[in-house]
């Protein structure tokens, strides 16, 4: 299957990106985990699905990115849980909002924290001692856990960023959130037309 | 200002405290337990909730062993609301090899514990979740006691026998009059005076007692647990091999217990005890051993607690430290009348000490009065349960408060706030009223509200107001009453959480930031 963009996560971030690329005219798929939308409300995300297929988005819900295929630097294609057999979701660009670790964008144990679909470097300390402050009122160090990318909001794998790969909203380490990922999709958008 | 004379005051609200408060009180001896928390503030809530069979001890401490196996036949009877039945199972791996469990056997046999040595495929068969690479399993009569429930059901008992309760009141120091204990002067500078004043009080027992020019060498001795979300096993599931470290998984309601851990540590850390990062992990090295799963089951909280060990010359090393009951005549030891102290101990011998401490009060106070705590129910377990006319709402209460039950009012109070726990609005009346609940960590000791698989992240706003309206009728002040327990309760729950922040932890604590507003 292919699109101009596939956008993996259907939170705040990924609905966003998807609503700004579908209306600048792009064929838009996001693969989003639950079984509605992520956002809060029990018709919002409803409202929000509506809205994004009436401008052409295919929304693959209940589905889950499991893993994608990179060469020289490219992302060529994503699989998902659901369609299987070989078949990958292709597309010109990519986007990573898949949240941090309620939603499973990144995951955990004693010592790692990785981001599982494309292994993306993630910005975090090996020492577990400092991903928490003691007092729960306190901002917590974990919550500043994310995804490296390059100023233009690229996902670094290796240190080294995938040209055609984006990742927006909480997925993003803290250190990275400067890089305006729906600004330059936008751009890319419009100079692709 | 003076009050009146009491026969016996008890300081410490633990079970040791309860129990032997209840002991004197059905003695018809004018009794107080005074405690500066709430109860089971120090070990008594911070432990396995494991009724011990005695045979962790048959091989290393017979009398021990016997004490246990006694108590726990009385337990199950007296306290039958408390205890869950579930046995126990003593596994050899391949490296324990079978010599320990030989022995085993037959010093359990000894003392009169009924271990019975079963097939391998059988013990896999009972309990699929233990390593399968076992080479031997014995079933014991271990169980799985709620030590909350069980220090709530004595606190009723000695109330319900005329036993004053006075707790959040701290003992400043002890009264002493021409060499002789006579009282206890609180915090607030109240002196209350009896014939009698028993230390029960823990850790904290040497601190009070050296008060009063007493020396009594304790060493404060930390055990590490980790809570597990899940009910991993059916029965306790204990190693058969020489006591060790992480050796013991026991169920208790949903979850599952693993510990402990043993080290000396400064009496100045009891207060604030929390288990560390470094003692989670050696907690689930070796408890993979006993449940392979563990590595990758859903961990709620950690926490840890304090044994009260004696040190029998207190300028020893800490190597001849007992783990036997003491019960200290300071009149005999020290000079000092007036004064006893009881210590020591487990949560399975807690009614024995209670017993032998109340013998010593009534031979102090000549008393002929004899104990009847071995033979007469607990309030909740007194009978048969009672039936239910909802389920849904009251099953729940009824497995925690027995025939307790019947003091609550579903029908005015039946709508569930704690929905892993199911309690209701009139079960956190009754805890209000019969135990005298003044925040919501007191509540969480008396209802399990919150101690469930959401750890508070759902309910915990509508119950912190359900209790703030019923203890403050004023609706501004009770606003900012439940504002405060809100933020009293996470960061309490939080202690016990970031030792463990790893896995389906971090993502519940990233939940629970966003639900709490810190982020978003």
């Amino acid at each position: 299957m292919r699109f101009d963009a596939v956008i993996i996560g259907g939170g705040y971030a990924g609905c966003t990106v998807a609503g700004i690329l579908s209306d600048a005219g792009l064929k838009v798929c996001v693969v989003s985990e639950g079984l509605s939308l992520a956002v809060s409300g029990s018709k919002t995300p409803y409202a929000a699905q509506a809205a994004l297929q009436k401008h052409g988005v295919t929304v693959l819900r209940g589905d889950r990115a499991m893993g994608a295929k990179v060469q020289d630097g490219r992302v060529l294609g994503v699989e998902t849980r659901n369609l299987g057999f070989g078949t990958i979701l292709e597309a010109d660009f990519y986007i990573l909002a898949t949240g941090k670790f309620f939603s499973r964008g990144l995951l955990s144990d004693k010592e790692h924290i990785w981001e599982p679909v494309f292994g993306a470097d993630v910005e975090y300390s090996s020492d577990r001692t400092t991903w928490y402050d003691e007092d729960f009122s306190a901002p917590q160090p974990f919550m500043d856990f994310g995804v490296k990318t390059d100023a233009s909001a690229r996902v670094l794998v290796d240190g080294k960023a995938l040209e055609n790969l984006y990742a927006a909203g909480d997925i993003v380490a803290k250190g990275c959130k400067e890089a305006n990922v729906t600004k330059l999709i936008e751009d890319y958008a419009r100079r692709d037309k | 200002m003076t009050s009146k004379e009491y026969d016996v005051i008890i300081v410490g609200g633990g079970i040791t405290g309860a129990a032997t408060a209840r002991d004197c009180a059905l003695r018809g001896l004018s009794t107080l337990l005074i405690e500066r928390g709430d109860i089971c503030d120090g070990a008594s809530g911070r432990n396995h909730g494991l009724l011990h069979s005695g045979a962790r001890y048959a091989v290393t401490d017979r009398e021990g062993a016997e004490e246990c196996i006694r108590e726990n036949r009385i337990l199950r009877r007296i306290a039958s609301n408390c205890v869950e039945p579930t046995e126990g199972l003593f596994i050899s791996l391949p490296e324990d090899g079978l010599d320990y469990q030989a022995n085993f056997i037959a010093k359990c046999r000894e003392a009169g514990i009924d271990a019975q040595a079963i097939d391998p495929a059988e013990a896999l068969r009972l309990e699929p979740a233990i390593n399968p690479r076992i080479i031997g399993a014995v079933k014991v009569p271990d169980a799985s006691v709620d030590p909350f429930r069980l220090v709530d059901a004595h606190i009723l008992d000695a109330q319900r026998h005329g036993a004053d309760i006075k707790k959040f009141t701290a003992v400043a120091s002890l009264v002493k009059e021409g060499g002789r204990v006579v009282g206890v002067k609180t915090a607030a500078g109240e002196v209350i005076r009896s014939r009698e004043v028993v230390l029960a009080a823990g850790i904290w027992t040497a601190g009070l007692a050296r008060e009063a020019g007493v020396n009594i060498g304790m060493m404060p001795s930390k055990g590490a647990l980790v809570i597990f979300g899940h009910r991993i096993a059916n029965m306790v599931i204990n190693r058969c091999r020489k006591p060790a470290n992480a050796d013991i998984l026991v169920p208790g309601d949903v979850v599952s217990v693993l510990g402990t851990t043993s080290d000396k540590v400064p009496i100045e850390t009891c207060d604030d005890m929390r288990a560390t990062p470094a003692e989670v992990d050696l907690l689930l090295r070796e408890g993979e051993q006993l449940v392979p799963s563990l590595a990758h089951t859903r961990i709620i909280r950690a926490y840890a607690g304090v044994r009260p060990l004696v040190v029998a010359d207190p300028a020893g090393d800490g190597r001849n430290v007992s783990r036997g009951i003491v019960l200290l005549d300071h009149e005999e030891r020290d000079g000092v009348p007036g004064l006893i102290t009881i210590t020591g101990g487990k949560l399975t011998t807690s009614r024995l000490m209670a017993q032998m401490a109340t013998d010593l009060v009534c031979k102090k106070v000549g008393s002929s009065a004899v104990c009847r705590t071995a033979d007469l129910p607990l309030p909740g377990s007194e009978g048969r349960k009672p039936s239910f006319e909802d389920p849904f709402v009251e099953r729940a209460a009824i497995g925690r408060h027995g025939t307790e039950v019947s003091r609550m009012d579903f029908g005015k109070g039946g709508e569930i706030l704690c929905e892993c726990e199911h309690v209701t609005r009139a079960e956190i009346a009754y805890a209000v009223e019969h135990f005298g609940v003044r925040n919501i960590s007191d509540l969480r000791r008396h209802t399990r509200i919150g101690m469930g698989t959401c750890q508070g992240s759902f309910c915990i706003r509508s119950v912190a107001t359900a209790l703030a309206e019923i203890l403050s009728p004023d609706p501004r002040s009770a606003a900012k009453l439940s504002d405060e327990f809100v933020s009293q309760y996470r960061q309490e729950r939080w202690k016990g959480i970031t030792p463990v922040l790893w896995g389906d932890t971090l993502r519940e604590a990233e939940y629970m930031q966003k639900v709490n507003g810190n982020e978003i």
